[in-house]
């Protein structure tokens, strides 16, 4: 059996679906399952699994399932190191998001991310202690710090709202998903010149650390064939896979 | 080593044998053994230490949310108690116990491993603290047995003294110190300032800057005052317009961070392209020599001391004085000891005013694993 994971709500579920259906793939949802379990049409080989977009990357991880798809930045997120653990077969061409570095407006004499980090070691040496960054994406955010050379900041962990923050008062700068960056403007916010940590898409991802048995190899293969007929998606994977 | 190492009764009785040794040798220089506890508030080492410390740092979540961590090392929790209480300087304080490090991209390396060492703190004559310390770790090899082993020197106060001989503006200056020890960065800064065209247009006035605070005024301040933005404005546009380093001087720091060899020798190199620069660093170099005259009268081997300038030690709060030394196990060179100066720890761990500070680590098991031979 081979274990795919789709999001099981929102505008990236029905992405999914549509992107399905126009492969030719349509998905029948399991009776009495609570919407949480489904097949595919013709495919007995395959169970799918509706999750939350951030359990499909930890599952990924974790090599509870097969395949799944969710968002690039929770992926990354999830996994700083992919080699080894994970495969991206495919970006799908929606969902689309930017994870970005965001200061307030006011602070009109920072644009790039080499003046953040003259204002982060200011910050730490006026205050002898570090500037706040408020994220979610605690790992990507310390890459590319690392990457920017910035150190004197530390990370405030947020669930949710962080566009908020830098007004609440708990923590400086932030670092969020956005997609037009209207509600960081509506925040006081502004994006640095140089701050796009990473553009994100929904992708079809696999987990390299999953229980890989020749049944599910051959399910893969089959339903990756359907999906990219011509594509080399299928033989791409399998060169990542353990023998 | 495995990344979780298993130590068994030989390799017990052989790292309490030479502890038993080294710390000893330690309590014969005044120095006392404390010990931190393992598990440590995680605030001290994230708020207080730098990226490459906070990544390398384990940290964990107790049943009520406060934030731990593994001590990463024992110099900012043993720093940590001087300054909390209130401990009269001189300062002399040894240790010997297991330090933890998550190992990013490299999961062979061991997560946890010994450190022995002695930190000296707030003692007012640093090149007699730089004598005793360098002294302190040669025979502390000796007591182990460890001979043949090379050191490698260098300078952050060098490079600041340098810096700020720069014709450059001040956030330039304080930018290059701030990178000196990430390899590339600071060299790939130089020949910018030096051959770039570096010209940015920035609103310059106070009322141009006002102005655009003004328009702003619905945005966060975001713990900045509007002073400190406007000072900064200010200075970044004035910075803009001045940035430029005479090539010739550019080229001469470069190749001068580039020098890295015998240290009589390579330390003649530094004194010839500062004379090329036109930059005089008398008391830098005249420290660094008694470093050397300390060493000579250890009766090292001068051929068997390194002066690097552009010494990247790996723990960002060193700020002059820095050291390795190094041996070989049967995989290749390793690093038995570092250590240096971290005059501005203590002053960063709630310290009401500047406190000198130097030491030492030294990793046990690879001492012992390099006596057991490389060749």
């Amino acid at each position: 059996m081979l274990t795919l994971a789709i999001p099981s709500k929102g505008r990236l579920k029905d992405n999914c679906n549509a992107w399905f259906a126009e492969r030719g793939v349509v998905m029948e949802m399991a009776a009495g399952a609570r919407g949480y379990r489904a097949s595919f049409a013709g495919m007995p080989d395959v169970e799918v699994m509706l999750l939350s977009a951030g359990e499909i990357a930890s599952s990924l991880l974790a090599g509870d399932i097969h395949l799944g798809i969710t968002g690039e930045d929770l992926l990354r997120e999830e996994a700083p190191e992919l080699t080894g653990r994970m495969h991206l077969i495919k970006p799908l061409g929606f969902g689309f998001a930017d994870v970005v570095v965001a200061v307030s407006a006011y602070w009109i004499d920072v644009a790039t991310m080499a003046d953040l980090d003259d204002v982060c070691a200011a910050y730490a040496g006026k205050h002898k202690r570090r500037l706040r960054v408020a994220t979610k994406y605690a790992q990507l955010t310390r890459q590319f710090f690392a990457l920017n050379r910035i150190s004197d900041y530390r990370i405030v962990p947020s669930q949710g709202a962080t566009e908020g923050a830098p007004a609440a008062g708990t923590a400086e700068v932030i670092v969020d998903i956005t997609t037009t960056g209207a509600t960081l403007r509506d925040n006081g916010l502004k994006i640095l010149d140089d701050g796009v940590i990473l553009k994100s898409q929904a992708q079809l991802a696999a987990s390299l650390t999953a229980d890989w048995s020749g049944e599910a190899r051959k399910a893969c293969e089959a339903l990756l064939t359907r999906l990219e007929p011509a594509g080399p998606l299928y033989s791409a994977l399998v060169a990542q896979l353990p023998r | 080593m495995a990344a979780f190492p298993y130590y068994d009764s030989k390799a017990i009785d052989a790292l309490n044998g030479q502890a038993v040794s080294l710390l000893g040798l330690f309590a014969s220089r005044g120095y006392g053994r404390e010990e931190p506890a393992v598990l440590q508030p995680a605030e001290i080492f994230l708020d207080r230490s730098g990226e490459e410390i906070r990544r390398r740092t384990f940290t964990l979540i107790d049943p009520s949310g406060r934030e731990l961590c593994l001590r990463p090392d024992l110099t900012i929790p043993i720093c940590r108690e001087a300054v909390m209480s209130k401990r009269s300087f001189p300062a002399r304080i040894a240790y010997n116990g297991l330090v933890f490090r998550h190992q990013p991209g490299e999961p062979h390396r061991p997560t946890q491993f010994f450190q022995a060492g002695v930190e000296l703190l707030g003692l007012q004559d640093r090149a007699a603290g730089e004598t005793e310390i360098l002294s302190l770790v040669v025979d502390a090899l000796k007591v182990c047995g460890l001979s043949d082993f090379t050191i490698r020197i260098g300078d952050l106060a060098l490079f600041n003294a340098l810096v700020d001989a720069l014709a450059l503006p001040a956030g330039w200056r304080s930018r290059l110190k701030r990178h000196f020890w990430r390899a590339g960065y600071v060299e790939s800064l130089l020949y910018w300032l030096g051959h770039g065209d570096g010209k940015a247009k920035l609103p310059g006035t106070l009322e141009e800057i006002e102005a655009l605070l003004d328009a702003r005024g619905d945005a966060p301040m975001a713990g900045r005052s509007r002073e400190d933005i406007i000072t900064r404005a200010l200075d970044r546009a004035a910075d803009a317009a001045n940035l430029r380093l005479d090539a010739k001087v550019a080229d001469a720091v470069a190749q001068l961070l580039d020098i890295s060899g015998p240290a009589e020798e390579s330390l003649a190199k530094v004194r010839a392209l500062l004379a090329t620069a036109g930059i005089k660093l008398d008391p830098q170099l005249v420290a660094m020599d008694a470093r050397l005259a300390t060493l000579k009268s250890l009766n090292i081997d001068p051929a068997r001391v390194q002066f690097t300038a552009h010494f990247g030690r790996n723990m960002e709060y060193y700020t002059g004085f820095v050291f390795e030394l190094w041996a070989r196990d049967k995989e290749g060179p390793v690093q038995i000891a570092g250590g240096g100066r971290y005059d501005s720890m203590m002053e960063m761990l709630g310290a009401k005013k500047p406190v000198s500070a130097i030491g030492v680590a030294i990793r046990t098991e690879r001492v012992l694993a390099a006596k057991r031979g490389g060749k």
